[in-house]
C-alpha cells in the first residue's frame, strides 16, 4: 500500500471507530432534546379561564412550579396573550424546595396571586428545620445568583393586582385590546373572539430578582434571568361545568433547559446551540443565544379521534413562535395572528392521507395565531379520509415559513423555510375528551429535537422523523 | 508528517464529536445521541403499569388502552411483550405495521375476550402485512405527495426473511387455554412449570384485576420469542420509529368515572439502524434491557436507560379532595432462569429512599435501603406497582403542618444487583451497594377526584439514565442529578 493510501486508511478507520459509537454525550443538560428534567424556563402552552361565571363552574388552568433545590429560587411568570404580548409579569419567591401552585382564575377573576399564600411566595417565608441534612433548605438570601435588589423586591410578594391594571388584563386577554399612554393610538394585541374568556400563554423563568421586567425588555435577558436547570412544573385544565366539560386534563409543563447552564445573570456564555428559545426577543444583545434555552421543535405528530364508540373528541392545544419582531409604538402584533403553517396531512387508520385544509372554490393556507386550541375537525386542518375511519394521527409542519426576524448561527433556511434564517418553534398538546367524563391530556410526539431542521414539504419528501 | 497532522486532526474533531472533548456545550445537537429520554420516535415502548378488570361487563370494566404509530413510511413490527408485576414475560404478540399506520390495543380485548384488535379477521387486516396499501392521497393525484405514500409491506430491508410468513397471520385470537392462563398469571400470579421441579411457581402479586407492564419493540419478523428468549436480540431492530400513549379509562361511576392518558415511554436505540443482530459499539453505560442480555454482547439492545430517581408531586385532600397515585415500573433484581424460576426475588425491590416534602418544605424521611435483599415482609414494591401517595409504609408520614399537598423524593434504586452490568465501573456508590450499578425506574403521577377529575402524567426524573442514583439524603443534598454525569 502505498503512503497515501495507507494514510487514508487510517484516517478512514480513525474517523469510522470514533464516529460509529453514539451517544456523543451522556451528560446531562448536553443535548436539543426537550425532556422531563429539572429546567430554566418552563412554558405553559396554552391557557383558558373563564373569569366571568362563579368558580363552580368556571373552567380555569392550574399551574404548578417546584424548586429542587435546597438553594431558593425566583420563578418570573409572564403572562402573553394569544399574539405573544406579554402583558403581566409577576414572580413567585421559592424557598429551597419549595412548591407553589397557581390558579389563573384567580388572577384574572380576582386579582390575586397565590390568594392565601401569604407570605408564601414571597422571601419572608419561614425556612423549615428539617431533620435530615440533604432535605434542609438553605435560607432566603442564599443564593448566590440573586442580585442585590432581590431582598427588597421580593419581599412584597404575592401581590394583589390593582383595578386598573386588573381591568387592562381582562380586556388584552378577552378583546385583544390594551390602551398604551405612550403609544399614539390603541392597538390590539390578541384575539377579539374569546368571550368571556382569558386566552393565552405563559412562561415562567428563573431569575435573580422580582422586577416586573419582561422578555420584552433588554435588561432581562442583560441583567436578570438566571441559567441553572432547577424548576419543575406541571398544569391542570379544570372545567368543572356538566354542560360543557365535567373533566380534566393535566400534563407536564413543557421543560426547556439552559444549556451550558450556571453563572451569574448576564453571564455571556458560548453555547453550541444553534439559536434559543427567546431569540426573537434578543436582537439588541451582543450574542443572540444570550438565553441559552434549547430551542423547540417545528413538527409533530398528533394523533385524533373523532366519534367511535364513546364519542370521543380532539383539540390540539398549539404553540407557536411569533412571527413579529417586538416593537413599542405602533405594537405590531398583528402579524402574529394569522401566521401560516407549512404542511398538514391527515392519516386515517388505513393510512389513506389527506392534504391540506378542504377547498371549495378556493384553497387557503392553514393558519394559526400563537397560541390556540383547535378541534381537529375545523377547517384548517384536512378532510377526513373517505374510508369512514374517525381516528388517525396528524402530521403538523408548524414552520411559519421563518422570519426575518429570527436569528441563527447556522443557515436553515431550506425546505419548509423560506424566510430568514431558520424555521419557527412551536409545541402541540394533544387534548381527548368525551361523555363529560373522560378526558386526557399530552404532549405530542415531535419528529425531531429543536436543532433539527423542519421538514420540507410533504410534496417534496417522506414523512418522518427527523435525521 | 502531514499525515499524522491529519490523523490527529481527525482524531481531535472526532474525539470532540463524541464529547469527551466538547469545551462548549452542548456536546451534540443530533437526534437521537443522548441520555435523555424526549418525546421522539423511538426503538421501544414502555408502558409502565396496566390493569385490567376483565370479568365485569365493558361498560363497567377499567382496562388499560395504548396505541402504536409508525411514523416512517417503510412498514414495521411492533412486538408487544406482557409482563407480569414481577416481571415475568408472559405473552407476545406482533403488530405489522403499515407505513404511517396507527394501531389501537384494548387490553379489556386481550384479557376478556382473548383476540388482539378484534374487529379484524385474522390474517386480513390492520396487524397482518396483507393489509392493502393505499395510493396517497386521497384528496389529490396519487403520487402528488410522494411523501404521504407508505412503502409496500415487504419494503423494509431489515426485516428477516420469514417475517412475510410470520406475520401474515396477525392479529389473532389466543385461543382458550392460553386466555385462560393468561388470566390466572396476572390475577393469581401462579403459572404451571412442567419442566421444573415445582410444577406450579409464583410469577406476580395475586390481585382482583389482572395487572402488569409492557414492552412494545421494533422487531424484524412476528415469532413470539420473549426478551428472556436465546434470539429475541437476534430479531431485535434498532430503528427509532415508534410513538405511542396509553389511555387507563375506569368508566365504573362507583370507583372511577374517568380517564388518565400519557404518552409511554419512549426508549431510543443509540446509535441507531443497523440490521437485527447487528452489533454496534454505544457509549451507553448500560442498557434498558442490560439483564436479559446476559449471553451476548451486553448493551447489544442499544436502548437507552431510565432514570433511577423521581420528584412526583401529590396532592391528598383538600376543596375537590384530590387523591394522588403512583404508577411505578422499576428494573427487575433476578437475572432470568428457566428452573428454578427466580421471580420472587422481583417482588419486594427495596427502595434506596423516600423523602416527603410538604407546601412549607417541611421534609419527613424514611429509609428503606437494606444491606441485603429486603427479607420477605421488608416494605418493597414489585416491579409494576400503583401506590397512593397516602401511603405511609412505603412512603413518609405527612408533616405535622396539616398541608395536603407537596411533592415526594422517590430514590428508587433498588441498590444494585450482581446481575446488572455496565461499561463503567464508577456507578457503584451512594445507594448503589450491589452489581455494577443502580436499578432503572419510571413514575406516572395520577391524580384524580369527585368521580370525574383525572390527570396522569410523567414525573419528572432528577436526572438522566446514565447518571448514577443519588446518595442518601443524610449525606448529600437533594436535588437535579450532578452534571456532567461521570
Amino acid at each position: 500500500m502505498s503512503q497515501p493510501m495507507r494514510c487514508f486508511a487510517v484516517l478512514l478507520f480513525v474517523s469510522a471507530s470514533a464516529l460509529g459509537a453514539g451517544p456523543a454525550t451522556t451528560a446531562n443538560d448536553d443535548s436539543c432534546d426537550i425532556s422531563l428534567l429539572p429546567s430554566a424556563t418552563l412554558l405553559l402552552p396554552y391557557f383558558d379561564v373563564d373569569f366571568q361565571s362563579p368558580s363552580t363552574t368556571a373552567h380555569t388552568t392550574l399551574f404548578t412550579v417546584q424548586n429542587t433545590t435546597p438553594q431558593p429560587q425566583i420563578a418570573r411568570v409572564t403572562l402573553w396573550t394569544d399574539w405573544a404580548y406579554p402583558m403581566l409579569t409577576f414572580n413567585i419567591f421559592l424557598t429551597g424546595y419549595d412548591v407553589q401552585s397557581i390558579n389563573l382564575g384567580d388572577v384574572f377573576a380576582r386579582g390575586v396571586i397565590a390568594p392565601g399564600a401569604s407570605p408564601g411566595t414571597s422571601n419572608r417565608t419561614a425556612v423549615p428545620r428539617n431533620q435530615v441534612s440533604g432535605s434542609q433548605p438553605f435560607q432566603n438570601d442564599q443564593n448566590p445568583h440573586f442580585l442585590a435588589d432581590a431582598a427588597t423586591t421580593c419581599a412584597s410578594n404575592p401581590g394583589a393586582i390593582d383595578a386598573a391594571l386588573l381591568a387592562e388584563l381582562r380586556s388584552a386577554f378577552t378583546t385583544g385590546t390594551i390602551s398604551r399612554p405612550d403609544c399614539a393610538i390603541m392597538k390590539n394585541v390578541g384575539s377579539n373572539n374569546h368571550g368571556q374568556d382569558a386566552v393565552g400563554y405563559a412562561t415562567i423563568d428563573v431569575v435573580a430578582n422580582c422586577n416586573a421586567t419582561s422578555p420584552l425588555s433588554p435588561l432581562y435577558f442583560n441583567g436578570e434571568i438566571l441559567f441553572d436547570n432547577v424548576l419543575l412544573g406541571d398544569y391542570q385544565h379544570l372545567n368543572p361545568n356538566p354542560a360543557t366539560g365535567n373533566y380534566a386534563g393535566g400534563n407536564p409543563l413543557v421543560h426547556i433547559r439552559a444549556v451550558p447552564e450556571g453563572g451569574a445573570a448576564g453571564t455571556v456564555m458560548a453555547t453550541e446551540l444553534p439559536y434559543t428559545f427567546y431569540d426573537l426577543y434578543t436582537p439588541g444583545a451582543a450574542v443572540r443565544t444570550q438565553d441559552r434555552r434549547q430551542p423547540l421543535p417545528s413538527a409533530f405528530l398528533a394523533r385524533f379521534i373523532e366519534g367511535g364508540l364513546n364519542s370521543f373528541n380532539t383539540t390540539l392545544q398549539i404553540w407557536r413562535e411569533a412571527f413579529a419582531a417586538p416593537t413599542a409604538c405602533p405594537i405590531g402584533y398583528e402579524s402574529n395572528d394569522r401566521m401560516a403553517i407549512a404542511d398538514i396531512v391527515r392519516f386515517d387508520e388505513h393510512e389513506n392521507a389527506t392534504y391540506g385544509p378542504p377547498c371549495n372554490l378556493v384553497c387557503f393556507t392553514p393558519v394559526a395565531p400563537a397560541t390556540s386550541s383547535q378541534g381537529t375537525t375545523t377547517s384548517n386542518f384536512p378532510r377526513p379520509s373517505i374510508s369512514g375511519d374517525v381516528a388517525g394521527w396528524l402530521f403538523l409542519n408548524l414552520n411559519n415559513g421563518g422570519s426575518e426576524a429570527y436569528s441563527s448561527a447556522r443557515n436553515y433556511g431550506s425546505g419548509s423555510t423560506t424566510r430568514g434564517r431558520r424555521q419557527s418553534q412551536a409545541w402541540v398538546v394533544t387534548s381527548m375528551f368525551a361523555e363529560g367524563r373522560f378526558g386526557v391530556e399530552m404532549d405530542a410526539p415531535a419528529v425531531g429535537n429543536g436543532c433539527s431542521p423542519a421538514p420540507d414539504f410533504s410534496f417534496r419528501a417522506a414523512i418522518g422523523p427527523a435525521p | 508528517m502531514r499525515c499524522f497532522a491529519l490523523i490527529l486532526a481527525a482524531l481531535l474533531a472526532t474525539t470532540a464529536a463524541a464529547g469527551t472533548f466538547t469545551a462548549v456545550k452542548p456536546a451534540t445537537t443530533d437526534n437521537d445521541d443522548s441520555c435523555d429520554i424526549s418525546l421522539f420516535p423511538a426503538a421501544t415502548l414502555l408502558l409502565p403499569h396496566f390493569e385490567v378488570d376483565f370479568r365485569s361487563p365493558a361498560t363497567t370494566a377499567r382496562t388499560t388502552l395504548f396505541t402504536v404509530q409508525n411514523t416512517t413510511a417503510m412498514p414495521q413490527i411492533a412486538r408487544v411483550t406482557l409482563w407480569t408485576d414481577w416481571s415475568y414475560p408472559m405473552l407476545t404478540f406482533n403488530i405489522f405495521l403499515t407505513g404511517y399506520d396507527v394501531q389501537g390495543i384494548n387490553m379489556y380485548d386481550v384479557f376478556a375476550r382473548g383476540v388482539i384488535a378484534p374487529g379484524v379477521a385474522p390474517g386480513t387486516g390492520g396487524t397482518s402485512n396483507k393489509t392493502t396499501v393505499p395510493d396517497n392521497p386521497q384528496n389529490a393525484l396519487p403520487g402528488s405527495h410522494p411523501g404521504t405514500q407508505p412503502a409496500p409491506n415487504n419494503a423494509n430491508p431489515h426485516f428477516l426473511p420469514d417475517a412475510a410468513v410470520t406475520c401474515s397471520s396477525n392479529p389473532g385470537s389466543l385461543g382458550a387455554a392460553l386466555t385462560a392462563d393468561l388470566q390466572t398469571v396476572f390475577t393469581t400470579g401462579r403459572i404451571s412449570a412442567p419442566g421444573c421441579a415445582a410444577a406450579v411457581t409464583d410469577v406476580g402479586y395475586p390481585h382482583a384485576n389482572a395487572v402488569g407492564y409492557a414492552t412494545i419493540d421494533v422487531m424484524a419478523n412476528c415469532d413470539s420469542e420473549t426478551p428472556i428468549g436465546s434470539h429475541y436480540f437476534a430479531e431485535m431492530l434498532y430503528d427509532n420509529v415508534l410513538t405511542g400513549d396509553s389511555q387507563d379509562v375506569n368508566p365504573n361511576p362507583s370507583t372511577g368515572n374517568y380517564a388518565g392518558g400519557n404518552p409511554l415511554v419512549h426508549i431510543r436505540a443509540v446509535p441507531e439502524g443497523g440490521a437485527a443482530g447487528q452489533s454496534f459499539p454505544t457509549t451507553l453505560p448500560f442498557t434498558f434491557y442490560d439483564l436479559y442480555t446476559a449471553g451476548t454482547t451486553r448493551t447489544a439492545d442499544r436502548r437507552q436507560p431510565l432514570p433511577s430517581t423521581f420528584m412526583p408531586r401529590f396532592i391528598n385532600g383538600g376543596t375537590n379532595a384530590f387523591n394522588t397515585n403512583f404508577k411505578i415500573w422499576r428494573e427487575a433484581f433476578a437475572a432470568p432462569a428457566a428452573c428454578p424460576m427466580p421471580y420472587r426475588s422481583n417482588s419486594n425491590l427495596e427502595i434506596a429512599e423516600a423523602v416527603r416534602f410538604d407546601e412549607h418544605e417541611n421534609a419527613t424521611v424514611v429509609s428503606l435501603s437494606c444491606s441485603t435483599l429486603c427479607p420477605p415482609g421488608r416494605p418493597g414494591t414489585g416491579t409494576a406497582v400503583a401506590v397512593s401517595a397516602a401511603n405511609t409504609t412505603l412512603w413518609p408520614p405527612m408533616s405535622a403542618s396539616g398541608d395536603v399537598a407537596g411533592w415526594l423524593f422517590l430514590n428508587l434504586n433498588n441498590g444494585g444487583s450482581s446481575a446488572y452490568s455496565s461499561a463503567r465501573g464508577n456507578y457503584r456508590f451512594g445507594t448503589t451497594t450491589r452489581g455494577a450499578r443502580q436499578s432503572q425506574a419510571w413514575v406516572v403521577t395520577s391524580m384524580f377526584a369527585e368521580g370525574r377529575y383525572a390527570v396522569e402524567m410523567d414525573a419528572l426524573a432528577a436526572g438522566n439514565g446514565c447518571s448514577p442514583a443519588p446518595d442518601l439524603s443524610a449525606k448529600a443534598p437533594i436535588g437535579p442529578a450532578a452534571n456532567p454525569t461521570p
